[in-house]
């Protein structure tokens, strides 16, 4: 979620800079994608930085927003957090007549209030400020007051016309074929048990998903409802699912909300449309509660979380943690018993307590170590069997490839969007195929005359198989890896019984570098020159190289010599490629006729 | 013009997958195997990931057409899990546990994607098994893998098989990288194999074996290790 630094401040005057909370963040508690500077509208001194922060699945339910998140921040840097709460002011409410059934297990709390007189207009400029912050678009006073309070808080809130629902409204599921319209103007055909809100008559809105178009507040509306509801996360999740609608309202809600949060949401929508509605009629909040979360205790002992952590944290260590994040507690011999605040639903196991221990204090605080246990492995008779076929193979001078497992034919079918291969393979002799002609392509890059090629791998027939299979153009042998394994002489002293070798360093082989090849195509030139017997190729390798320019990509290699009459003729293949371009025949001749140039002037050396 | 007997070349993630297999035996760990086409009760269910969780959304699955119960594994976490599970009906805990293998994602290839690609994944379970002994295991497997001045960090992040969850960070050539997801097994999977969490507790770590190759080795396309090229098999 994109967060104002601005907005932050708000809550967290003392924080510190962007650049610095951005850091604190990606140590303490979730990845920063993004810190971007930008305008900010309102503000004298006119900047403000966004940070796109990945919140983790665990806390989702209570940092999705930014009160959220500066409460978090506050705890974590133990700085002083401004409850907004004494600023909002809501006029007194008179009685009303707004009636709210639940008729489904499925909602777990349902909040309404009837506000008349409302004016529907522009929002002002620091609504309007705030939401373009975070790349949101104002729409009017009521919808913007809904969202702020969404980007604020945490909570989902939504608005409807009164005098478009009729009677009542009625939080229920919904019947196979059911219609409605989104605000965005979707048609949606509801699957029996898909959650709605709903009026005596027909759909309002997708419960915690969109609002439809029937209760949409307009231009002339005057009257409303405000909705504070809290829905069950997987009900939120299915429905959503089945219509294919992403909101910022499911996400929150699929995530699992706290019910207790409704209280401030309804608080902070009420005073927002009072701000901009003065002369608004408000009546008392409907207050459906069904599943009211009980207050919860856990209980942790201090050894667990050391002893997870691998940490030597004193228990005053972490009672300091608890205090700063408010938390109560009470701690009889190590073992800590906790009042979990409603908003922290992740708080449940000791584990979440070490995480919670390990992560404020900082994981940089635990120093490795390796365990001194007396393990008993046991080899792994498929791998020794696979690291004996490879080697074999490799002494046999097969090259060893990867093909990919997807096939556009087979006997197993996989249920692939991505792709037009939508089958497993039923044998690696296919893949190997199509590599031969892609390397004998190659082959004078290569420096093969010959491709021979293996691959180890499994496949489908439809049982799941581990196969062996290589071969050259000419023809290429597959069979199980278990009979490839009986074939191989076991007692051969090149392979160890488990397929490893002991004490070795790997990293030793880093300086070693990949060359990414070109991707135009290459010339291969040869070369045969007659020298006298005394001289080694060597040195004619040498005056070919230094004549032969920066596009060789590999040789000059000897590929055959043989005497005559007192001389010896040594025969190299150059291949030249470059990197940006497509070479010329013309160009390379021009090398090629230096080179012969070169070695004309060497006395007794001759192109032959 | 080529001596037909010259020793073939070997595909460097085999080369890896040697190395890194050796690095963690020397440490006593056991190499785990298991089937790519997995159930989804070890793909998902041990690994606490229940059905309509969104974490089943973070990974884009392939699923297999009349097969209801089977998907292409994701991840090779399966493989420790099932490792762990027999070891425990064996009587040989504590034990630890590490498997290389092909997994699978149903999503769109790019140079740094691909659908299938080598994950390696570990395991250690025991009564003390710590957070600690995670880092002090990944710091000698990173030091030996891309170099003894590699340093190795923990980040916070979420997995729904491990409490606490972190992201581990290697330090090579000056750059802090995403290496894998980590951290100690959740009570629930320990309970899921059979174990008693209240007993054990368990180290979990996984990630992408062809990116430690690219990093290692500077390979810039993640495709190019499974299009059958021999220009690949250079180290």
């Amino acid at each position: 979620m994109k967060y104002s630094y601005n907005w932050l401040k708000w809550y967290i005057p003392d924080a510190p800079e962007a650049e610095k909370l951005a850091e604190i963040l990606t140590y303490h508690l979730a990845e920063v994608e993004s810190l971007e500077k930008i305008l900010d509208k309102i503000a004298s001194k006119g900047e403000d930085t966004i940070l796109d922060i990945k919140i983790l699945p665990n806390r989702a339910h209570d940092l999705l927003s930014h009160s959220g998140l500066a409460r978090e921040l506050a705890a974590l840097l133990d700085i002083k957090f401004t409850d907004p709460t004494p600023n909002y002011k809501v006029p007194e409410s008179g009685p009303t007549d707004l009636k709210i059934e639940i008729k489904t297990d499925k909602c777990r709390r349902y909040m309404g209030r009837v506000i008349r007189n409302v004016k529907v207009g522009p929002s002002p400029a620091w609504v309007v400020a705030h939401l373009e912050a975070i790349g949101e678009r104002s729409i009017n006073n009521l919808v913007d007051a809904s969202n702020l309070v969404m980007f604020n808080c945490g909570q989902p809130t939504h608005v409807f016309d009164l005098k478009k629902v009729k009677e009542k409204i009625v939080v229920r599921q919904a019947e196979e074929g059911e219609e409605l319209t989104t605000l965005d103007n979707r048609q949606c055909k509801f699957k029996k048990g898909d959650m709605l809100i709903a009026d005596a008559e027909r759909a309002l809105a997708i419960a915690g998903v969109k609002g439809g178009k029937v209760g949409e507040v307009d231009d002339i509306t005057t009257d409303v409802i405000l909705e504070v509801a809290n829905f069950d996360p997987t009900a939120v999740r299915k429905t959503a699912q089945s219509q294919n609608i992403f909101t910022e309202a499911r996400k929150r809600f699929e995530n699992d909300l706290s019910p207790t949060l409704g209280d401030f949401a309804m608080l902070e929508l009420s005073a927002l449309i009072a701000e901009t509605c003065p002369e608004a009629k408000f009546e008392e909040i409907v207050d459906e509660y069904p599943a009211k979360p009980a207050e919860r205790a856990m209980e942790f002992s201090g050894d667990k979380v050391r002893s997870v952590l691998g940490l030597q944290v004193s228990d005053e260590e972490i009672g300091n943690v608890l205090k700063r994040y408010r938390m109560e507690y009470t701690n009889t011999d190590g073992k800590f018993t906790l009042q979990v605040p409603p908003l922290r639903l992740d708080l449940a196991l000791e584990e979440d307590m070490a995480e919670e221990i390990g992560r404020v204090l900082g994981y940089d605080k635990i120093k490795g170590s390796i365990p001194k246990v007396n393990f008993q492995p046991k080899p792994n008779d498929l791998y020794t069997k696979i690291t004996w076929a490879r080697s074999r193979l490799l002494s046999e001078g097969y090259s060893e490839v990867m093909t990919t497992s997807f096939k556009n034919k087979g006997k197993v079918s996989v249920l692939a969007s991505a792709s037009d291969k939508n089958y497993l393979r039923t044998d690696l002799t296919d893949g190997l195929k199509e590599s031969i002609k892609l390397n004998q392509v190659n082959a004078p890059l290569l420096g093969l005359d010959n491709v021979k090629i293996f691959e180890i791998g499994t496949v489908w027939t439809p049982a799941e198989e581990m196969r062996v299979a290589y071969g050259d153009k000419k023809e290429i042998k597959e069979m199980t890896l278990e009979e490839y394994a009986s074939q191989i002489e076991k007692n051969s002293a090149a392979l160890p019984a488990s397929g490893l070798r002991h004490g070795q360093n790997f990293s030793q082989s880093v300086p070693q570098k990949f060359t990414m090849w070109a991707l135009y195509p290459f010339i291969a030139r040869d070369v045969a020159v007659w020298v006298p017997e005394s001289v080694p190729s060597e040195e004619v390798k040498k005056v070919i190289k230094e004549n032969a320019g920066d596009m060789v990509v590999r040789g000059p290699e000897l590929f055959d010599e043989f005497k005559k009459d007192g001389k010896i003729s040594y025969a190299f293949r150059i291949v030249f490629q470059s990197y940006d371009r497509t070479l010329t025949d013309v160009e390379i001749n021009d090398i090629m006729n230096k080179i012969s140039a070169k070695i004309g002037e060497k006395d007794g050396w001759a192109v032959r | 013009m080529t001596d037909d007997k010259k020793t073939g070349t070997i595909h460097p993630l085999s080369l890896l997958a040697q190395e890194a297999y050796q690095v963690f035996a020397d440490m006593g760990f056991e190499i785990a195997t298991g089937p790519e086409l997995e159930s989804e009760w070890y793909n998902f269910d041990v690994l606490n990931v229940p059905k309509d969780h969104p974490a089943r959304d973070m990974q884009d699955t392939f699923v297999i057409k009349d097969q209801q119960e089977k998907v292409l594994r994701t991840h090779t976490t399966a493989v420790i899990a099932r490792a762990m599970e027999q070891a425990g009906k064996e009587g040989r805990i504590p034990a630890a546990f590490i498997s290389v293998g092909k997994v699978f994602r149903n999503e769109a290839t790019d140079f740094s994607h691909e659908m299938q690609f080598y994950q390696i994944d570990g395991g250690m379970i025991g009564e003390n098994i710590s957070l600690a002994n995670l880092k002090g295991v990944l710091t000698h497997f990173y030091k030996k893998m891309l170099g003894e001045d590699v340093e190795v960090e923990f980040r916070p992040s979420f997995f729904p098989f491990t409490e606490p969850s972190i992201e581990v960070f290697a330090k090579f050539n000056g750059k802090w990288l995403e290496m894998m997801g980590a951290g100690m097994a959740h009570p629930n999977v320990i309970k899921n194999i059979g174990l008693d969490p209240k007993k054990y507790q368990c180290l979990l770590f996984g990630g992408g074996l062809d990116r430690i190759a690219m990093i290692k080795w500077g390979v810039p396309d993640v495709r190019l290790f499974y299009q059958g090229d021999l220009r690949l098999n250079q180290i």
